[in-house]
């Protein structure tokens, strides 16, 4: 395949608007491609594939959504076709509609945020089921009893081999940690209210827990770095314990030419205030902490008004949120692993915390220079589903458009963050990095986010010519265009023309396999039969997730052997 | 004002989805057009002609002065009049499920019995059933926080459980007895039951219900006083406590049983 004469971003490459011609064979971009396939794309934008670091696509709490949300359901139907099945839903899809939507706004690749191991099974299930696009899924291990015990005696070798472990239980890509300790606190009625409160029962601190994690996660050589929901998310005031957590781990270094830590939806995480009155953005100071240490990551977690379901391992912070909301609920129990909750919401403009927490998200991403530092998210569907992918893109390109947003949001959105005098407007090469060259490298991702000579053949192009189209004036049109990508091309094969899915083949799932030294494994290998004794409700035999249920494996070695 | 008369060829075995017989529908159309309107009668996709004789006054004419007409057995053809905004819709028999879902305003008049979940969603307008209706009367879809959120139902008849269940405003009156849990989760709104009814108002946030006859009355609910309504004597109750709900339930008579 051939596509030619688009105006192509590729920032991995150094490619910043360039007119040029793509090779795609086998499934590769190549120096030349045979064949007679040519896609013309003048005049129109070419960038790789999008890349989704963090959205919550498959697994328990997903379909907990589903289940608590027939409501949700009936949004978004669309009847099934010769070629694609049915799709329901807007806040929590089928997994056939995730499929297709990501397709649709030029997507290629997205990651599952959060799965418990005991879970991973159903996650895998689901993400089976997820046409077109290329997966992965993080593991939790923040608040698992072995990883609490390894940190408790300070056992890094045998921390590092239950990561491995758990990663291979789970076949997953990476080390998630959500609220750390506090999922496990939640068991008993109970949180962490900073990363200095001790964990019941276990005597050990979320400072350790994040601290033992990177450094087991570094000693592994993860492709991603720890992938952290702080603690005390969602909270009035709750920067501080933000950049206290950072400060705590400066020294660590990272193992890769990559971050050393992913923050995830910071959005959550940058609060001022002392409570919901004097709730305000600290956008400025994360960003302004970001722009001194370049080891660290974060993605937006960009608020969408209107209708959203948070789902997250944190529990309490869902618990509070439903009496908060006057909402209907859900929490879990993960056995020795986590907590999850489930509550949804709807975000309104005139809610002057709602109209707040919308302009910190755009702050972060504006004020942090480093466009790699940063990757555009919604946490869908916790901030809102991820098509609306094209409208936050508008907003970061065009102050005009956040000026007519604001406009239309309660007064203390301008008043207690500073996004009315932020003139940046980010450009289409750093629009591509934030959603898809970034994410990437931030994953540790070789072959995906860019189109460099044997690059993963995954291309979105859009009916938008950059050279002609100002995105600041003509907002709208750069929404409209990525809403509907003119080709989406995953492996070489045109899956979306017009902004309609012509081709529905299956990708594949990424899970890193780490070595560890077997005296390690060992040890391990015997706390995890005691805990199946004494505590899990169910085998090991029955725990693990087997080849079975990963049909269309992609696995990346790793480890300290 | 255009009458367009609709009767039923024949029986229908499966239920037909007939969401298209609306006055927002038909009045721009000519008969003709309207004989070729596509619906579903289980999963086969047919003309509104192949299920339906269709005949009336020549169209197009007004919404507002359109007036439907069905006449035979339509108990098993459901939506009808759903989200019609102005006109009226006379069934001259019994009419399906989840007739007047979502209307916004107009009239629909049932000689008859209705089915379950009728003027589910329903925004303002009147609806108004001769017979009996089925349960889920002015309720909520599923999951949803709101059912009802204005206009009128009046049943001569009874109805069956979850009677105006998430009903966050308008007004549902029942001559006759009613089922289980009328007023469910209720956030607002009038119920007016004029025969028994069996635990009403469970979860209710705020509206009214009254029972004219005897109610069986949760221990979630607290007494306050007894009122004198129209020269009648009601004993008034506060709840759902559960929910630190603020309803008011007004009950004739209180069935023995409760603590």
């Amino acid at each position: 395949m051939i596509i030619e004469g688009g105006i192509v971003y590729d920032p991995i490459n150094g490619v910043l608007g360039e007119e040029m011609d793509l090779s795609i064979e086998d499934g590769r971009v190549v120096e030349k491609a045979g064949g007679s396939e040519v896609i013309d794309a003048r005049g129109m934008l070419v960038m790789p594939g999008g890349v989704d670091a963090h959205a919550h696509i498959a697994g328990g709490k997903v379909n907990t959504g589903r289940i608590m949300r027939p409501e949700d359901g009936r949004r978004g139907t669309e009847p099934r076709t010769k070629l694609l099945r049915p799709s329901t839903g807007y806040t929590v899809p089928n997994c056939y509609a995730i499929g297709y939507r990501y397709a649709r706004l030029g997507y290629t690749t997205a990651f599952e945020a959060a799965t418990p191991i005991l879970e991973a099974r159903h996650t895998h299930e689901e993400l089976e089921e997820i046409p077109i696009i290329d997966k992965g899924a993080l593991t939790l291990f923040g608040n698992n009893w072995e990883v609490l015990e390894c940190v408790r005696d300070g056992d890094l070798g045998k921390l590092a081999a239950f990561v491995a472990w758990g990663l291979l239980a789970s076949r997953g890509y990476g080390v998630k940690v959500v609220n750390p300790g506090g999922g496990e606190a939640w068991g008993f009625g109970g949180n962490v209210k900073g990363i200095d409160d001790p964990v019941p029962s276990f005597d050990v601190t979320p400072r350790e827990i994040i601290r033992y994690l990177m450094r087991a996660n570094e000693a592994l050589r993860l492709p991603h770095s720890v992938h952290l929901h702080t603690n005390n998310l969602g909270k009035p005031g709750n920067y501080e314990t933000t950049l206290e957590t950072l400060r705590a781990v400066e020294d660590i270094a990272a193992s890769r030419n990559r971050q050393v830590l992913h923050v995830t939806h910071m959005q959550f995480s940058a609060y001022g205030g002392t409570g919901w009155r004097d709730f305000e953005s600290k956008a400025p100071e994360i960003a302004g902490y970001f722009n001194r240490h370049d080891q660290f990551t974060m993605d937006m977690g960009q608020l969408i008004f209107g209708s959203a379901t948070t789902m997250t391992a944190d529990a309490p912070l869902e618990y509070g949120n439903a009496r908060l909301l006057k909402a209907k609920w859900s929490n879990h129990d993960i056995e020795l692993e986590e907590s999850s909750g489930v509550v949804p919401i709807v975000y309104g403009r005139k809610n002057p915390i709602n109209a707040i927490q919308w302009a910190i998200g755009l702050e972060l991403a504006l004020l942090t220079e480093d466009s790699w530092q940063m990757i555009m998210t919604t946490d869908h569907p916790n901030g809102g589903p991820f098509v609306n992918y094209p409208e936050v893109v508008a907003l970061l390109m065009s102050r005009r458009k956040r000026e007519e947003e604001l406009a239309t949001l309660h007064d203390l959105a301008s008043k207690r963050t500073s996004l009315p005098s932020i003139e940046r407007e980010m450009d289409w090469n750093e629009v591509a990095i934030v959603t898809r060259a970034g994410p990437a490298r931030i994953l540790g991702l070789p072959e995906k986010g860019h189109l460099g000579v044997g690059a993963d053949g995954d291309v979105s192009i859009y009916e938008i010519n950059p050279e002609k189209v100002d995105p600041s004036r003509d907002h709208e049109v750069v929404k409209a265009a990525l809403a509907r990508a003119k080709y989406t091309i995953k492996a070489g094969e045109v899956v979306v023309r017009d902004g309609e899915v012509v081709a529905v083949p299956q990708g594949s799932t990424y899970w890193v396999d780490a070595s560890v030294p077997e005296a390690d494994a060992a040890r391990v290998r015997a706390d995890l039969v005691e805990k199946f004794a004494k505590y899990y409700s169910i085998q090991m035999s029955n725990y693990m997730v087997q080849d079975a249920y990963v049909t269309r494996p992609r696995v990346v070695r790793a480890g300290v052997i | 004002m255009r009458n367009i008369v609709i009767r039923p060829r024949r029986h229908f075995r499966v239920p037909v989805e007939a969401e298209r017989i609306t006055p927002d529908l038909f009045a721009p159309l000519s008969i003709e057009e309207i004989r070729s309107l596509e619906v579903w009668e289980g999963n086969r996709r047919v003309a509104l002609s192949e299920l339906f004789d269709i005949s009336g006054d020549e169209g197009p004419g007004r919404a507002e002065e359109t007036q439907i007409s069905l006449s035979g057995d339509f108990s098993r053809v459901k939506r009808v009049g759903e989200k019609m905004t102005c006109g009226r819709i006379s069934v001259a028999g019994d009419v399906g499920m989840h007739a007047g879902n979502g209307m916004a305003a107009g009239e629909i008049l049932v000689d008859g019995n209705a089915g379950d979940w009728l003027g589910r969603e329903m925004r303002g307008g009147s609806i108004k059933v001769l017979g009996d209706a089925g349960d889920y009367v002015g309720a909520g879809y599923r999951g949803e926080s709101c059912g009802m959120r204005g206009g009128e139902i009046l049943i001569d008849g009874n109805a069956g459980d979850y009677l105006g269940e998430h009903l966050c405003g308008g007004a549902i009156t029942v001559l006759g007895d009613v089922g289980d849990f009328p007023g469910i989760a209720n956030r607002g709104g009038a119920i007016v039951i004029g025969g028994d009814a069996h635990l009403p108002g469970a979860e209710m946030a705020s509206g009214t219900i009254t029972v004219g006859g005897r109610a069986r009355v949760l221990p979630s609910y607290q007494y306050v006083e007894t009122v004198e309504i129209e020269g009648l004597r009601f004993k008034k109750f506060l709840g759902d406590l559960v929910e630190e709900g603020k309803g008011e339930l007004y009950a004739a008579s209180v069935e023995e049983g409760r603590g």
